[in-house]
């Protein structure tokens, strides 16, 4: 590649060295040829003329301190001779991955810095063969990660878990949602359908106007109770917070069901992802309107067996868990968008 | 501690490394990622490549036991899952044919999945659900001991590159349709089919691979064909249908083909090629570089044409193989057309770049004798020529040898290398 691209440059780049600037701000002279051989040096010399003197030495990224720097120039030193076999690059390669592993992910972040895709490839996989077959504990060590996880470290998402009875009360109160999205959808498609079939929207906006004049798609004291319980969140943090966290305890359980609940969450929740992971375009709570119009017998009921939920929840974790949801506070709005689901999900 | 990425330095990664990470790993250990830290915990869900092989649940004895938990397996996988889904590939022999599949299946196919491989080893055939048409972003497919039925409003698979169907129960049109209308194949594979009639249109085809037993194949439409492998088996009814065929196989085979570099033939795909005069027409394979044949009979005049006609089409020839498959010669050697090669040999051919030779299975008939005598005198480049005889028998492989020393050789640097086995 380097041979090609040296050809457009205009003469007075052929200078047999060009000048990087590390993370530490230490410039240094290396060989264009090797250099070169990584993707955003290249790019910011053709692109920008960068690097014939000092003082336009190329500022490389943050990851790319002094030692990355000369440890990846080996490798490109190495690999950008053309004469070599592949057994000779192959065993270079595994000599060269022989460091420490905290190295290694300085190197693979360096390397991932300047688009140097076959270091990157190389140095993942020698971290993979690092982590296979390891346990948790032993992976912790090598990579100083942090055991962070006590509570929901026991919900290994694989295992077969005893029957929560919160986490079932949780999956039929999710069931009941996704049955009233469900309801909103095969309403706003008839909806689209205006022109092809008017009689069937009218007969359906006569019987909401009959039940409730104000609310737009839905059409039973089920979606008010949804709607409700979102207007309550807002309210109540600490029971959104607790239901955002069953929601990956859920995440983590669902697979335990075989009952064919288990099994149409398993249907329904995939189908209605989106494709970029966003849910823009099911937020229909208009809050505003709805909350007159509730009974306030049926209110209240909602209400108390939404506290009464949270309460059971809350009382169960510890206080740590407690402040990692109040840290969750400031994000409220973005929070919790439900999706089609009716899953709460975190915008991440 | 106290490194550039702080005390802890893996979890900090970009995004794109840990998923090159975590796709090495067999997906259970990438799955098991979960526990390691809060960071971690939904970092596999994100993982664009997803691939099931023999390992990915621990086994037992129970045979069915390890089927439904791999079922649970995949399953529960696909639920936490989140984002796009490029690849997908089970490859496990313990896996059967169950519904669950089926919404495996429908999942992938409203995440963009873009390769798919399913490789279902035992019991009844899986029949694939229409929702898999519905995948318009698929660029390889792969598929084994399945039933394929492409619905009537299936339009093709715009981005599919490649496909390779085996053992897969297709009507001879549906799969015709589906080969027509994807205008990027590139890659096309397709064995152990029954009785197959075939005409493959593939503007942008390179690489086709074809094994089982076809009654009929055309190559109507593949230009850019470079690589070509066919192995073709044979029935009573095929032999019988060959007879009454007036066709010029060895044409509509090989007669739109000019960029090919690469062919190889297994069993009966001589034979198939020397039914039907393929006339005068001359047509030359400037790029054919590497030609393997296997089971030719030699004491067949008509494949014996068919070899000389590919060798002297292809000036750039550089490698030859051939593996002689007839079942009995002792029957063959009434009256042997002896100057067959020097009659039908146009007498100035050369072929000019021809290295290496590999001879297999050689039984030192007069025929075979004067196929190594024609190769010797018109190589003048010849390297290597390597023969094996096929069956141990000292007197012939003497007579052989004695026979051979005798050859003229164009090429001062022959090597003649006579294998024993």
């Amino acid at each position: 590649m380097s041979e090609i691209d040296t050809a457009v440059i205009k003469p007075e780049m052929m200078k047999p060295y060009i000048w990087l600037q590390t993370s530490d701000g230490s410039i240094q002279q290396v060989e264009q040829e090797i250099a070169m051989f990584c993707p955003l040096i290249c790019q910011e010399v053709i692109q920008k003329n960068m690097g014939s003197s000092k003082n336009c030495a190329i500022c490389l990224p943050q990851q790319v301190n002094p030692a990355m720097l000369s440890l990846v120039l080996d490798y490109c030193r190495f690999h950008q001779v053309p004469g070599r076999s592949n057994k000779e690059r192959k065993s270079y390669d595994e000599k060269f991955v022989r460091m420490d592993t905290n190295k290694l992910c300085e190197v693979t972040s360096a390397a991932d810095s300047l688009k140097l895709k076959p270091l990157v490839d190389l140095t993942s996989r020698a971290l993979a063969r690092i982590i296979e077959g390891k346990s948790p504990e032993e992976i912790r060590d090598i990579f100083h990660i942090p055991d962070d996880l006590t509570e929901e470290e026991k919900l290994e998402p694989l295992k077969n878990i005893t029957d929560d009875p919160r986490i079932r009360l949780l999956n039929r109160l999710y069931a009941k949602k996704r049955k009233e999205l469900k309801e909103r959808e095969k309403l706003k498609n008839v909806e689209a359908e205006e022109r092809v079939d008017e009689r069937s929207v009218d007969d359906l906006l006569s019987f909401i106007n009959g039940k409730d004049s104000d609310q737009k798609g839905s059409k039973t004291s089920k979606n008010k109770k949804k709607n409700r319980r979102k207007k309550e969140q807002q309210k109540n943090s600490s029971l959104k917070e607790a239901s955002e966290l069953n929601k990956e305890e859920v995440n983590g359980n669902n697979v335990r069901h075989q009952s064919s609940e288990a099994i149409r969450v398993g249907e329904t929740s995939n189908l209605d992802y989106t494709e970029d992971g966003t849910f823009n375009d099911i937020v229909d709570f208009d809050d505003g309107d709805i909350d007159d119009e509730i009974d306030p017998a049926l209110k209240e009921k909602i209400d108390r067996e939404v506290e009464d939920f949270a309460r059971r929840l809350n009382s169960n974790w510890p206080e740590r868990m407690q402040d990692f949801l109040s840290s969750g506070r400031e994000r409220n709005t973005t929070l919790f968008t439900t999706d089609r689901t009716g899953f709460l999900s975190r915008h991440a | 501690m106290g490194d550039v990425l702080g005390p802890d330095f893996i979890s900090d990664l970009p995004q794109s490394i840990i998923e090159s990470i975590l796709t090495q790993l067999p997906i259970r250990d990438a799955v098991r990622t979960s526990i390691l830290s809060s960071k971690w915990r939904y970092k596999w869900a994100s993982m664009t490549h997803l691939v099931f092989d023999e390992k990915c649940v621990p086994l037992c004895n129970d045979r069915d036991g390890v089927d439904k938990s791999i079922v649970k397996f995949i399953t529960s996988v696909l639920f936490l899952h989140q984002g796009p889904i490029h690849k997908f590939r089970i490859t496990n022999s313990y896996l059967q044919s169950c519904p669950e599949i089926d919404q495996w299946i429908l999942f992938l196919s409203r995440n963009d999945i873009k390769e798919l491989v399913l490789e279902l080893e035992e019991g009844e055939f899986f029949r694939i659900p229409s929702c898999l048409f519905n995948c318009k972003k698929l660029t390889r497919l792969e598929l084994f001991r399945c039933e394929l039925e492409p619905p009537l409003t299936f339009k093709g698979f715009m981005c599919l590159k490649s496909l390779n169907l085996h053992q897969v129960l297709i009507s001879p049109d549906a799969i015709d349709s589906i080969i027509s209308s994807c205008p990027l194949l590139e890659s096309l594979s397709l064995s152990y089919f029954d009785s197959l009639a075939l005409t493959i249109r593939a503007p942008n085809l390179k690489y086709l691979n074809l094994e089982g037993e076809f009654k009929d194949i055309c190559l109507e439409d593949t230009p850019l064909l470079v690589e070509l492998s066919v192995a073709m088996y044979m029935t009573d009814d095929i032999a019988e249908h060959f007879e009454q065929s007036s066709n010029c196989n060895f044409f509509k085979f090989l007669g739109g083909v000019p960029n090919l570099e690469k062919l190889v033939g297994h069993i009966y795909f001589t034979k198939y090629l020397s039914i039907g005069n393929p006339g005068n027409l001359p047509i030359i394979y400037n790029n054919l570089e590497s030609i393997e044949l296997y089971q030719v009979g030699f004491e067949d005049m008509n494949e014996m044409l068919v070899v000389l006609r590919l060798i002297t089409s292809s000036p750039n020839l550089k490698e030859l193989q051939i593996s002689q498959g007839s079942s009995n010669m002792s029957s063959a050697t009434d009256a042997p057309n002896m100057d067959f090669w020097a009659k039908k040999c146009p007498s100035d051919s050369t072929l000019g770049h021809l290295k290496v030779v590999k001879l297999t299975d050689m039984c030192g008939v007069p025929q075979e004798m004067e196929f190594i005598k024609f190769l010797l005198g018109c190589s003048p480049v010849l390297e290597i020529m390597s023969i094996a005889p096929c069956v141990h028998d000292m007197e012939n492989e003497m007579r052989m040898l004695i026979e051979l020393v005798k050859f003229r050789r164009a090429s001062t640097k022959a090597e003649i290398v006579f294998t024993r086995e």
